[in-house]
Order: structure tokens, then sequence, then C-alpha cells
């Protein structure tokens, strides 16, 4: 498919020849708004924090990126780079480079936060990309790679702006196979030896589900069930007719709790009806764990949203069940605790916003390796 | 332009080749209207300033004798005294000839001074540059002679010496207690051009180590002088050169690496392979990057390493002077919380966006303690607003006024080329050539190697 050439510089700004002459574009911007600034007796000066290369094969992608960093350039103060490149390598397009740069301002900023460089490379300029991309980083900035879709798992441009990147965001609530994107994410992080960082936003989004499912725990009387967990169900959302699987959330879920509880594999990863997998476990102890993973209709949810988790344990002749469970408008959770299918124990606690910008944000602020993130990916790769 | 000249002065154009003197001013006029940094040229001030513009062809010996009368001439009109500055802007095989002639047709004048300035390259190795010192010598005197390295010209060049010497804070931790070590770097984007003539006899090593790389080093290592003066600021510069290591033919392998680019992409547009270019041998094996591990052997710098690069065809244009500090002797916070965290540097950017920017680590705004390093910036432009003058705006008006504080001095010369003599003679005697780099990239793999292997990286410039 033919992909539209035109630019929208109303959102991406002008076309810019060159990098020292998107430096200059920029330098011109900075001193007009300082300027403004100064008669307005504000001080003005140029803040930044960090790099932030936005690799996207869709125009939609590329921009939604673009809206969420620029409106958390108050936290994070960034220069980013934001690389669109047609998919493929179209061979009726010639592979060149164009550059386009502004320097958006957010409401209430008396400061140049932003700086904003569009790299639009078109046809088959995998080649070209890092040779344009890193004489735009900002010196001495630690540099974040956000690539959206699912990353190759080598080759250029992708080995190249990974070799200058200090921690790598991917989302992989977009991935249409994590049965093999997630273990390429895996792969990509055992090869970073401390070079890099490795984030999912999904795995930012699972951190309230996790929150909820360890402070049961905290609880001394309950606190025995979790040597004797038996059963896991965690259910993640569909669309109504089920077509659009995405289950990468709910199982990193289920790599966490492997990798925190010490879990082993004991059966082949098996599907189950409809989109749904079962996993057969083996606890520290040998004892067998059933964890059932299963996509449900809820309205209100995002595709491959976790809706709810439910951890059953048995211990001296009791049946304890945890139940989390995600409630619509107003976004809040119920945390549940049955004791023999008693209720013992309800809560409700508000939910964070699951918003991109929010969890992009929260990633901005990490810069080392997320430790229990990667055991929990690995452990994920070991149980399929 | 900048009404900087003085009252009564002029310029003498002379070449071989014969050409009018109106066809000499129309053409340094295209040049000024061109280059000049105010725009548009003023045509009033030109006219003024092009009536003390003359030229005088010098293919022979009645060339140069006509050039003396034109000068006492013009002495006499002007009240110049025979205060004369030449220029020599020529290829470096003509010096010797036209230095000689200045001597042979006594074209320095009775009465005034007379100051001779001189382009790089001085030499190719430290025995023609000494001879072309010997043949200098015999027509002006050693404080005649304004070698030009267009480097110190430059405002942030000479802004390394505000940095270290009008302030109290930097000296004191500027030495191998406080600095690990110091990273100099000059990175251009741009391939051999128009100069493959040239470039193929030099290469890196003579094109910009020996002069440029070497002035940083000496800027960045040397000691107060006493004085700002060329004697006292040279005196120091030459003690540095003096004390820098050899690099012996044994020591090459480990502590220099050239390289030559290949094929490649400069911001996402092909470009060729060094020995495509025209003008490049198939096979040439002039190196178009070196880097080098250099010491200090000093009291100051004992154990602090100076890592220095350069190169064509890399990533980024970018001229730099990099102090590496050592971490804080005890780390309080947790390995989680400081991850973010690098070594304290001072980075003196030269060129583009000349500045000065500070690495700290600063705390993070979240719940807890996590560790970021962030910069604080000082932006030449932003901070001044004006456009610094060009290097060879200073050196010249410098030259006219007899101050050589800014130009490389005899001694200066020899020992840079001291230093940089073996390792080419090393690199010459090597059966292989130069490993060859992706255009676009950092350089040689082996660049990598010879930093890393004392657990350092080069900077993401």
């Amino acid at each position: 498919m033919a992909q539209s050439l035109a630019v929208d510089t109303t959102f991406w700004g002008a076309r810019v020849l060159g990098v020292a002459a998107v430096e200059r574009e920029l330098m011109r911007l900075r001193r007009a708004l300082m300027a403004h600034a100064r008669e307005q007796g504000l001080a003005a000066a140029r803040a930044s924090v960090l790099n932030l290369v936005v690799y996207a094969e869709r125009e939609v992608h590329a921009r939604r990126a673009a809206k969420s960093i620029s409106e958390l350039s108050l936290r994070h103060p960034s220069r980013a780079i934001v690389v669109l490149a047609d998919r493929g390598a179209p061979a009726d397009v010639e592979a060149h480079i164009e550059m386009h740069c502004h320097l958006p301002v957010a409401d209430g900023a008396t400061q140049v936060c932003y700086e904003q460089i569009l790299v639009r490379a078109r046809g088959d300029s995998r080649q070209r990309v890092a040779s344009a991309v890193i004489p735009l980083l900002v010196p001495d900035l630690p540099v974040f790679l956000w690539w959206t879709g699912a990353p190759p798992v080598s080759g250029p441009p992708f080995g190249d702006l990974l070799g200058v990147a200090d921690r790598f965001v991917v989302d992989s609530s977009d991935f249409a196979r994590p049965d093999i994107a997630l273990p390429s994410i895996a792969r990509i992080n055992s090869q970073a030896k401390g070079l890099f960082g490795v984030t999912d936003l999904n795995w930012t989004r699972l951190t309230p589900w996790r929150e909820m499912i360890t402070s049961f725990f905290d609880v001394p009387a309950w606190r025995p069930f979790l040597d004797s967990v038996s059963g896991v169900r965690v259910g993640f959302a569909v669309d109504m007719d089920g077509r659009d699987i995405h289950p990468s959330q709910a199982l990193l879920f289920v790599g966490w709790l492997a990798s925190r509880l010490g879990w082993r594999p004991l059966d082949a990863l098996a599907s189950s009806e409809a989109g749904g997998l079962l996993f057969a476990i083996a606890r520290s102890d040998g004892a067998r764990v059933m964890v059932r993973v299963r996509p449900r209709f809820e309205r209100g949810l995002e595709e491959g949203d976790v809706s709810g988790i439910r951890v059953q344990a048995e211990r001296e002749g009791q049946l304890a069940e945890f139940v989390v469970k995600r409630q619509p408008d107003p976004r809040h959770q119920t945390t549940t605790v049955l004791m023999n299918g008693e209720k013992r124990w309800e809560r409700t606690v508000p939910l964070p916003s699951p918003a991109i910008v929010e969890l992009i944000g929260e990633e901005l602020s990490i810069l080392g390796s997320d430790r229990t993130y990667e055991e929990s990916l690995a452990a994920l790769v070991r149980l399929s | 332009m900048q009404r900087l000249l003085p009252a009564a002065f002029c310029v003498v154009g002379t070449a071989r080749r014969p050409l009018t003197e109106a066809a000499f001013r129309e053409e340094l006029r295209l040049a000024v209207a061109q280059h000049s940094r105010t725009k548009p040229l003023n045509e009033e001030v030109w006219r003024s300033f092009a009536e003390q513009l003359h030229f005088v062809a010098t293919p022979d010996d009645r060339g140069y004798e006509r050039l003396r009368e034109t000068l006492d001439r013009l002495d006499h009109e002007l009240g110049t005294h025979a205060n004369r500055l030449f220029y020599l802007a020529t290829p470096p095989p003509a010096y010797a000839s036209i230095v000689r002639a200045i001597g042979e047709h006594r074209l320095r004048g009775d009465t005034g001074w007379a100051r001779v300035v001189i382009e790089k390259p001085f030499g190719r190795n430290r025995e023609s540059a000494r001879e072309l010192t010997e043949i200098l010598h015999t027509v002006f005197r050693e404080d005649e002679i304004f070698r030009i390295d267009h480097y110190l010209g430059k405002e942030t060049v000479q802004n390394i010496l505000v940095m270290r010497f009008a302030n109290g804070i930097f000296e004191p931790i500027w030495n191998r207690q406080y600095v690990d070590h110091v990273q100099i770097t000059v990175a251009e984007t741009i391939g051999v051009e128009e100069r493959a003539g040239y470039y193929e006899q030099a290469g890196a090593m003579r094109d910009i180590v020996q002069n440029h790389l070497l002035q940083l080093l000496a800027l960045v290592a040397m000691e107060p002088p006493a004085a700002f003066d060329d004697k006292a600021v040279r005196d120091e510069k030459v003690k540095v050169l003096r004390v820098l290591r050899p690099i012996t033919a044994d020591g090459v392998a480990t502590n220099a690496v050239r390289g030559q680019y290949g094929r490649g992409f400069i911001e996402g547009v092909a470009v060729n392979a060094y020995r495509e270019e025209p003008g490049v041998a198939r096979d040439s094996r002039t190196e178009t990057y070196v880097a080098l591990k250099c010491w200090v052997d000093n009291w100051r710098w004992e154990g602090t390493p100076f890592y220095m690069r350069t190169g064509k065809r890399l990533p980024k244009r970018s001229t730099e002077i990099a102090i590496q500090f050592r971490s804080a002797p005890h780390q309080l916070f947790s390995r989680e919380a400081s991850e973010g965290l690098e070594p304290n540097a001072l980075v003196l950017r030269i060129q583009p966006n000349e500045g000065v920017s500070l690495k700290f680590g600063a705390k993070v705004p979240v719940q807890g303690i996590r560790i970021r390093s962030v910069n604080m910036d000082f932006d030449y432009g932003a901070s001044f607003m004006v456009e610094a003058p060009d290097a060879y705006e200073t050196l010249i008006l410098d030259a006219l006024r007899g101050d050589a504080t800014l130009f490389t001095r005899r001694d200066e010369v020899d020992q840079q080329w001291a230093f940089v003599d073996p390792i080419i003679e090393a690199w010459a005697a090597a059966p292989e050539g130069p490993p060859i780099y992706e255009a676009g990239t950092w350089g040689p793999i082996e660049a990598n190697l010879l930093i890393e292997r004392d657990g350092r990286e080069w900077r993401k410039a």
C-alpha cells in the first residue's frame, strides 16, 4: 500500500535540511521563546534531562507517542526524536530521510522543555536511520528508545539504535504474536548485559495488580497460604467477538508469580478454550499448580488488560481464595478474601489511570534495569 | 566592518600569476560579500577599504623588485614606517622560496617591524619543520614568526584558559587526585572533499593531531602561567609537550589506533569510501581516523590518561574536551537508586553549540531515592547573544598588534613532531594498512578496545 507522502507540518513542524539545520532552527525557536518570556518578566531556560527516540511504522503510533511525551514535558523535559519509517521496504519509493522540527510548548511552561524532531524515513531506509538519529541526540543525556510494535530481533536500524540506548521501552499490548515477541524481548534483555535496561509498558500496567496481590500476604494470618497455592486464574479483556487476543499482560503476571515463588514448568503450555491458556506448574515443594489465563469480554476495558485475578490456596483443610477484580466507572479495584467459600474481607481501592502518558512517565523516571521484570519475563519464557 | 583596523594601512596582494588591481579588488569584494559576518556588504565602507588594496605579480626577480618599490612608495604615502606583515597563504612547498625572496629583495624594509604569518602544515616531520624554521630564521627572528593554528583563535579555546585561570573553583580539582581521565574529541562528518592531494600525503595525524589536538591537550594540561603573555603561556604549553610520554614503536599497538573510512551513511545519505574519493589512491593507506592514549608525565597528571580521537566521516561534527572526574569515594545510595548516576564530567564544547556543561547526579522527583545524572549548561550563544569573531579575525589582528600568545612557537612545533613522528613511522613500517570503519560510525572497533581495556568508554559526544 502506498503511504501518504505529505508530512503534516502543523503537527511536526517545518521541514529542515540536515542535522546542522535542525540544531540552528531549534536554537532560533528557543531564542524567540526566551525573548518572549523575558518580555513578560519570566525566566526562561532550556531544560532537558533525556533523549527519547521513538520508532514507529504507523503515523498514528508516532503521533500518539509524540503527544504523550509533549504532555509529560514538564515532568520529563526532553528532546524527542520520532522516527517514522515506511513499513517493510517499498521498492517504489526512493530511500531517503527527511527531517522536521519544532518546540511545542506545554500549558503553563515558561521553559523550553520539549524539542520534537521527526525523522521521516522513506523507502528502504533501514541502513540510513541510525546515521540520522545519532547526531541529533543531545550529548551526555540518557537515551530512551521506545519501540512501538513488536521489535525485530536484530538488524538495522534496530541494532544500531539499541546500541546507543540506555533504556529500551516496548509495549507488549501491541504484540500480535506474544508467543514469538515476548521470548524475543527476553533474548534482547539477555544480550543487554547491563548496557541498557529493558521495560514493557504492559508491565507497568500490572503494577496495581501486583501491589494488591502482594498486600494479601502482608497479613500474618494469610501469609502461610502463599506457600500452598494450588490454582491461579487470570482474566483479560477481549472485544465482543473475541477476535483479537492479546494475553501478554496476563502472561507477564503469571511469569511474575512464578519467578517470585520459585515455580517451575511441569507440562508444556496447552491451549484451552477460546484463546485461553492452561499451565501446569510445579511449586517449589513439587506440588502441582494449575494456572488458567482466560479471555473475557467486559465493557469499558482495553483489550488485553487484566480484568480479574483469583489465587486459590489450600492449607490444613482450609480453602482460601484471594480475588482482585477491576470495576468500571469510576475505575476501582475490589479485593476479596474467601475462606471455604465464605467472605472474610472486602476492600475497594482506586485504580490508577492506565493512560499511556502516565505509563511512559513512570518509565522515564527509571534509568536502570528492572530486575523483577526481567526475572518475570525469563520465568514466563521458561514456562512456555 | 568592525572598525578594528588601524587608521593607516594597506593590503598588497601578490602571486605568481598576473592579475590587474581591479580584478584583485573585485575578487576580494565577492569573497567579503559572501563570507563577512556583517551582511549585507556596506558599499561605502567597501569603497574606502578597496582603495587600500593593491596587487603586484611576482613571477620572477623583477616582480619582487616591483613589489619592493610598491611597498616603499605606499609606506611613504601612508606614513606606515615600513611596518610590514607578510602572510604566506601558499602551499607549503613555496614557503622556502618566498622567504628567500623576501630576504634577497630586502622586502623587510629598514625602519619598521616585520612579521611573517605561516599556515599549517608546518613541515611534515620534525626534521622538515626544523629546516623550515632555519630558512625563516635567515630573514626573521623567532619573535617575528607567527605560525597559525586557527584552533587557538577560537573563542572557546581561549575560554579554556579563562575557565581554568580566572576562576577559583576549577584549578584545585584539576589534577590526578580528582580527574579520572580526559577525553579530547575532534570529530568531523565531512570526508576528504577537495583536499585529496594534500590529505593523501598528510593523513589525520599530520592534519589534526600534530597541531590542533596537541594544542588542546597542552591548554588543558598546562600549569598556570605567571602572566597572560606570549612567553609565559607558551613556556607552560611547551613544558606539557616535553613531558608527553613518547609512544614508541612497541607502544603503538596498544596506545595508538588508526582507521580509514569505508562506505556508509552520513545523516541518512550514502557516502563513498575514502579510497573511492577523487584524487585518492585505490589502495591508499592514509589514515582518516586516529585515537591515542597519552600520558602527561608530571606531578599533576601522574596516572591520569588523556584519550584523544579525531576522524572524518564520524556521525557528528563535534569538538570537545571532557574532564571526567572520579566517582564519589563512598557510595551512600543503593545500587538500584544510583543506576542512572555517572561520574561528574565537565565538558568544554569547542564547536558547535559552544559552551560548557557540568554533569552531576540529582534526585529524581519520585517517592524514595532515585538518582539521575543531569547537566548544568552554559550556552555561549544563548548567554551572550553575539556571534564570536572568526578565529582568523582574532589571529590576524593579534599578528598586526604583535601579540604572539596564540601562535605556535618553534619549540612547540618541534615537540609536537617529536611526539607524532614515531607513531607515523611505525604505521608506515607496519605490513598492514589502517582498519576500515564504516562512515557514520565512531571509528574502528580497535578504538573502542583502546579505551575499554582500561574499563572506560568514549563519551557519546
